[in-house]
């Protein structure tokens, strides 16, 4: 097998969830949180293709597809969201978004 | 035979079922026709049936007719027969006989009721359940029936139901006669369950090999039914209140046959009762002491229809007497005069009533002789059968009884003291009614409400069952002729042979002495209530509150029972029923408004949790393994 050890490749999907993960925790604005969704989605999506590559199997590989083709849904529902929110005028800030307290 | 027995059952029912179907398409009168024509036929039947069966051996008169097989149990099964025997044909004959006689006289009396259809349709299923009861051929047939007059005791009771009195009898009369049915139904259960079975043939004559608890748990149960449909102590309070039916109904079922099934259930069971001696002399104790205790109150009611009732009580206290002591025949046989001079009475009385537009106080009565004479005949010739004068119907029957009960040794002849205070007060409480009725000054009520019975077929239905009961009143009792001329003794002992045999002298002092008290009572009623020579004494609390019966059971069931009820509401529906429910409620609110602080609504502290919990999970998943 060619190429760098599959450490390398986990360290970087690593990297990329968790920046996704904190960006889901820490920012306010429903747009970044979407977007930082999608950086997790795709650091869980190279860990599946090094996986894949490492084990020389096409399992990982599928499954990253099915994932991209979830993650596209996902943001077509969530941007619509976003742009209703905007259009009634509402704060694009999910804190304030609270209509569900308990 | 069979063919008759089974049209004579059937007829009424079918008449019924007839009325009920037809509802309006009948008219009121067609349905009284209907109603009569259905138990003349049951009659005429019952006397077919009586022909053939006098054409048969006298040992072989018991002819059972199996229909189908009614239910399976098990191992058991009882069939839907009939028994054509020599006692069952008596009562047919009694029922049918009487009952169409009254059945006729409701015409009259019903005439221009509301609901005519619905009481003659009631009358006809009364009868079919009293031929039920009597044609029985097992015992669950005879509880059938047995249930079934129960039924329509209580409907005809409430039969005017927007009258609150005549509901509260009603409920009274069924409540009190549920008690009688249950001790019944658990003797019957312990019967099926010794001999597997409820057929007389098998039962009776294993009666005597049940053994001494099983025996007398038995005949006791039979009894508490007995005593129950027959008002005897303890549970006759029902038989006076059951007196706000219409009047032909007190004629029909609280006098002539429904209150004397009892006593025909004791002569039919007889072998069960004989198994048990205690018991069977339990039953002539309780019969001895409700006559005395019916007479003495009789003495104080003010109520015509009272009046007879509670003599109704105390002769059927003298059948038990006698079918308690063995002495079946002659119990019997004082059944069906006795059904002859209280229907009479009570028909006499009812025409009393009609004419005086409803009223039945004795004491706003008065001087109806005048304007109701052979109304008063009638009723003088059942008053002088009732009080046992010769040659009426009561004097030989009662004195029978009353001959029978010196004949059976000690126990027997207290029972005879008893019987002879009886007809003492038989003669006084019967005398005393006629006198207050019919004898003195017209009453100014009696001026004033007074109208004349109508010539048309109102009045014609009225009177001829008055006038056939008055000839048979006078002269039903010839019929057996005390140690000369037996044929009823000898028609029915070879379903209940008696077990005592009173001598000719013991039969001639209980006659003379009966007749002497009972003509004593009436000279007594004379002197008091008819010539107004001395006072009538002042009416005794204690006979007025009818010996306080009805108090002594509201404090001994009815109020512990309340109380009970209202204890269970405090002290279980509230706390556990009603506190489990509701305490489930406040738990799982409770459970709720702990955990509503969890649902922030801030998106990002559930992505903590998911985060953390992540977290968690991962280093488990790491260090565990």
């Amino acid at each position: 097998m060619k190429g760098p050890d599959v450490v390398w490749y986990l360290a970087v999907a690593a990297f990329l969830f968790s920046t996704g993960a904190l960006g889901v925790l820490i920012r306010r604005s429903p747009l970044i949180v979407l977007l930082s969704l999608e950086i997790m989605l795709n650091g869980a999506n190279l860990a599946l293709i090094a996986f894949a590559r490492q084990h020389g199997r096409g399992d990982g590989q599928i499954f990253a597809l099915a994932v991209m083709a979830v993650a596209a849904s996902e943001v077509v529902v969530g941007l619509g969201l976003i742009v209703a929110m905007a259009r009634r005028r509402l704060d694009l800030d999910v804190d304030k978004l609270r209509t569900l307290r308990g | 035979m069979i063919a008759a027995a089974w049209i004579c059952l059937v007829a009424p029912l079918g008449a019924a079922v007839a009325i009920t179907v037809a509802g309006q398409r009948l008219s009121r009168r067609g349905a009284g026709y209907l109603a009569t024509a259905s138990v003349g036929i049951s009659f005429v039947a019952a006397l077919v049936s009586f022909s053939v069966l006098l054409g048969d051996p006298p040992h072989d008169r018991s002819h059972p007719s199996t229909l189908w097989r009614w239910l399976t149990a098990g191992p058991y099964h009882f069939d839907l027969r009939i028994l054509v025997d020599p006692l069952s044909v008596f009562m047919m004959l009694v029922v049918a006989g009487v009952g169409c006689l009254i059945v006729a006289y409701s015409i009259g009396y019903m005439d221009g009721d509301d609901e005519e259809r619905r009481y003659f349709a009631y009358m006809a299923l009364f009868v079919f359940s009293m031929l039920l009861l009597v044609q029985g051929g097992n015992l669950l047939m005879l509880l059938a029936g047995w249930g079934l007059v129960g039924l329509s005791s209580y409907l005809l009771i409430g039969f005017w139901h927007d009258r609150p009195s005549a509901i509260a009898a009603a409920k009274k009369a069924f409540v009190m006669n549920a008690i009688g049915d249950a001790t019944m139904a658990l003797a019957l259960f312990l019967l099926i369950q010794r001999t597997g079975s409820l057929d007389f043939e098998v039962v009776f004559p294993r009666g005597a090999s049940f053994g001494g608890w099983a025996a007398n748990l038995i005949a006791l149960g039979l009894l508490g039914g007995a005593v129950a449909k027959s008002a005897q102590l303890p549970l006759q309070t029902w038989l006076p209140d059951a007196m706000e039916g219409p009047t032909p109904v007190s004629a029909l079922i609280h006098a002539a046959t429904m209150v004397t099934a009892g006593v025909y259930l004791i002569v039919r069971t007889h072998a069960l009762f004989e198994a048990a001696p205690r018991v069977q002399e339990l039953a002539a104790g309780l019969g001895a002491a409700t006559l005395l205790l019916a007479g003495l109150i009789a003495l104080v009611q003010t109520d015509i229809k009272r009046v007879i009732a509670y003599s109704t009580m105390s002769q059927i206290g003298y059948m038990f007497l006698g079918a308690g002591l063995g002495a079946y025949a002659n119990g019997m046989f004082h059944l069906m005069t006795h059904a002859f001079f209280k229907a009479l009475l009570f028909m006499a009385a009812g025409i009393v009533i009609h004419a005086l537009a409803d009223e039945q106080d004795l004491r706003r009565m008065g001087g109806l002789r005048r304007f109701l004479p052979r109304t008063y005949w009638a009723f003088l010739v059942g008053a002088l059968a009732l009080a046992g004068v010769p040659p009426f119907a009561g004097f030989f029957s009662k004195d029978s009884i009353l001959a029978a009960a010196l004949a059976h040794g000690w126990y027997g002849q207290i029972l005879w003291v008893a019987g002879m205070v009886g007809a003492f007060l038989t003669g006084l409480y019967t005398f005393r009614m006629l006198f207050m009725a019919f004898w003195g000054e017209p009453s100014a009520f009696v001026r004033e409400h007074f109208h004349a019975l109508r010539r048309d077929v109102v009045g014609v239905s009225l009177a001829v069952p008055v006038a056939v009961l008055t000839v048979l009143a006078a002269l039903g009792g010839w019929l057996q002729f005390a140690g000369i001329w037996t044929p009823v003794s000898d028609w029915l002992d070879p379903v209940a042979p008696a077990l005592v045999e009173a001598s000719g002298l013991q039969e001639a002092i209980s006659s003379l002495l009966a007749v002497l008290l009972g003509v004593a009572g009436i000279g007594a009623a004379w002197w008091i209530y008819g010539a107004r020579r001395a006072k009538a004494p002042k009416a005794q609390p204690l006979l007025e509150r009818k010996f306080y019966f009805d108090e002594l059971y509201d404090v001994l069931f009815y109020r512990p029972a309340v109380l009970c009820a209202r204890g269970l509401l405090a002290l279980v529906e509230q706390p556990l029923v009603f506190g489990s429910v509701s305490g489930i409620a406040e738990a799982v609110r409770g459970l709720g408004s702990g955990t509503r602080g969890l649902q922030t609504g801030l998106v990002r502290t559930y992505a903590l949790a998911i985060a953390a919990s992540l977290a968690v999970a991962t280093v488990v998943f790491v260090a565990v393994r």
